[in-house]
């Protein structure tokens, strides 16, 4: 068969695989057309290589064929069902299979926050060396009166209480601390992932500098005496963050450990395999994190008794813990 | 595929070898420099919109609450929402011409297009400060050192996310089905007698196929002189009878008549076992012209 007889008989073939190709194949037999002229191509493609047919319809039908590959081998699509169990199994499930690496960025953040809040607030002077002096200025201002979340760099956590404010202005306001938290807060977790790659060394930073500095203000607000505002404030939703945050270091830490310990793989293999779990543990950070901003924004600061706020914040990190330690358990 | 190839293969389950063009990082570049500008519109847009929408009504906070929720989701959410929705193009990509695929040649996956795009943050270090006293502001510009280097030194021109995500950037080719620009049926084969029993080799064939088929890019003198030494070499080797002065004036027209006398050699011996032809083989001597 000729070049030309060939194209010929294999022309509409093509032209009706490249309509094919181009919408979403709906009835029954449109796949299985798709699926025949599939193979039919792929074994044009072999033909036209083989002969030597020039390199206009080589790439032609490549193209062609790879187009058709991608449609028809492609992965389930994600919806709505899929967040769902991903939320409520996937990432539970994901976490308690890689807790130790949970438990190191806990530590990592949390033993400098417990050291520096309980240092600052015996001997307050020490916030000078941690907090620069504007920022601590701008505390003593807000919890004397009421105020706005400071555009700080890292103070994601501190926010008076506005019992003065009318609830007219209130929901108003609270839409744009919503917008704050999430911006913020989300954002330092997912970095605090991304830098794992660097040996782990970028998210062993963000921990210790997050927990240091939150610990110091923490400190120096409850030595001014403000211990029942502000702890009523944080209770809540320290709850998804604090715990999210850590949970962000943890995920952080393993792209770290695996470029670090590969195992018996190569240490870019060791990464693929661990990085599309960690990814997985972030991306469920992050969803914890939209949520401690929403209680962050409309719930902490309500005008509402300390007790109550107590008591739903030991509930909310109860919660966390059940879901994190029982969800998505066989029964 | 050459060594130096930049050309990613990928064997299908249909047995055939499919090839994908990687983009290097000039084009990378100009493709985020699009999606870089392109984000900072939507954000002073957004900024102007919000902003007469808020002195309307009033509504201060909520403007300011919707502009952080929209940079948060322009800086983390505009490369995975697109990569992922569009099938691996962002704005940028699309106008590059670029898709970012998996390794295998399977379309992006979702926890594929949001690890090799959070990975960015790792990728864009160090962030290059810069100071703007007279602007009151500071500015972080990504200098993508990480990046850059990962890409030089990996064979499939991937940043770190894209090794971490087993993920590439290829060239997408718009190609058509070329058309037949050489009507072989009305050029006159050789005639048996004036030709040895020589048989050009079959990749040979395909060059000259391929030359007559875009020689429209050329003009007709260009086409010719171009066209010279192959058809006088050929000539010597078919020790060729007939006009001499005729295939040096005209050589694409003896080119035509030589692929034409030897093309259906070349099918015939090749048929039925496609894969078993062997570029250039001189199996057969040449048989009587059609």
């Amino acid at each position: 068969m000729t070049k030309q007889r060939f194209l010929a008989k294999r022309r509409p073939a093509w032209k009706r695989f490249e309509a094919l190709v181009r919408g979403t194949p709906r009835s029954a037999k449109d796949v299985r057309e798709y699926s025949r002229l599939l193979r039919e191509l792929s074994n044009d493609l072999a033909i036209i290589r083989s002969r030597d047919w020039g390199q206009g319809l080589v790439s032609y039908l490549n193209d062609l064929v790879a187009r058709g590959h991608n449609g028809f081998y492609q992965r389930v699509p994600a919806d709505w069902g899929r967040l769902g169990l991903f939320l409520t199994t996937g990432f539970p499930r994901l976490f308690r299979a890689n807790a130790a690496y949970f438990a190191v960025a806990a530590a990592l953040f949390f033993v400098p926050l417990a050291v520096t809040w309980s240092a600052v607030q015996s001997d307050p002077t020490l916030a000078m060396r941690i907090i620069p002096s504007e920022q601590l200025e701008m505390f003593d201002e807000m919890y004397r009166s009421r105020g706005d979340c400071p555009e700080g760099e890292d103070c994601p956590l501190e926010k008076a209480g506005d019992e003065e404010e009318s609830l007219a202005g209130f929901g108003e306001e609270r839409t744009a601390a919503a917008g704050f938290y999430v911006q913020h807060n989300v954002g330092i977790a997912l970095q605090c992932f991304a830098r794992g790659l660097l040996l782990g060394g970028g998210t062993i930073y963000t921990l210790l500098f997050n927990g240091i500095v939150i610990g110091g203000v923490s400190g120096y607000v409850l030595s001014l005496g403000h211990s029942e505002k502000f702890l009523s404030f944080v209770v809540s939703h320290g709850s998804f963050e604090l715990t999210a945050i850590a949970i962000a270091g943890g995920a952080g830490l393993m792209l770290g450990d695996a470029l670090v310990h590969p195992g018996s793989r190569t240490r870019i293999e060791a990464l693929r395999v661990r990085g599309l779990e960690a990814v997985q543990i972030a991306g469920g950070a992050a969803a914890m994190l939209v949520i401690a901003a929403l209680i962050e924004a409309f719930w902490s600061p309500a005008p509402i008794p300390a007790t109550v706020k107590y008591v739903v914040g030991a509930s909310l990190w109860l919660t966390v813990a059940a879901y994190l330690i029982g969800a998505g358990r066989k029964a | 595929m050459a060594p130096l190839s930049l050309d990613l293969a990928i064997e299908t389950p249909e047995n055939v070898v499919l090839t994908h063009q990687l983009a290097g990082p000039a084009w990378r570049c100009a493709a985020y420099l699009v999606d870089f500008a392109l984000r900072w519109i939507a954000m002073i847009v957004a900024l102007v919109v919000l902003l007469v929408l808020a002195a309307a009504t009033s509504l201060m906070g909520l403007a300011l609450g919707s502009l952080l929720l929209l940079m948060f989701l322009l800086e983390w959410g505009y490369f995975i929402g697109f990569e992922y929705f569009l099938q691996g193009r962002t704005p940028g990509k699309y106008v590059c011409g670029l898709r970012t695929i998996h390794e295998n040649g399977q379309p992006l996956s979702w926890w594929g297009a949001t690890l090799r795009n959070l990975l960015r943050a790792a990728d864009t270090l160090p962030l290059l400060l810069i100071y703007g006293d007279q602007l009151g502001g500071i500015a972080l510009l990504p200098v993508y050192g990480p990046a850059l280097v990962c890409m030089v030194l990996s064979p499939k021109l991937q940043r770190l996310g894209d090794l971490a995500a087993r993920t590439v950037v290829v060239h997408e080719r718009r190609t058509f089905l070329p058309r037949d620009p050489v009507i072989y049926e009305k050029i006159q084969p050789l005639l048996a007698g004036d030709i040895n029993s020589f048989v050009p080799r079959s990749d040979t064939l395909a060059l000259i196929d391929q030359y007559l088929g875009r020689r429209s890019v050329l003009t007709y003198r260009r086409g010719h002189d171009l066209a010279l030494d192959l058809a006088v070499a050929l000539a010597e080797r078919l020790d060729y009878q007939g006009d001499l002065d005729a295939v040096k004036n005209y050589p694409m027209a003896f080119l035509a008549r030589v692929y034409v006398t030897f093309a259906a050699i070349r099918d015939v011996e090749s048929k039925g076992s496609p894969g078993m032809a062997i570029p250039g083989s001189q199996r057969r001597r040449k048989a009587a012209t059609p």
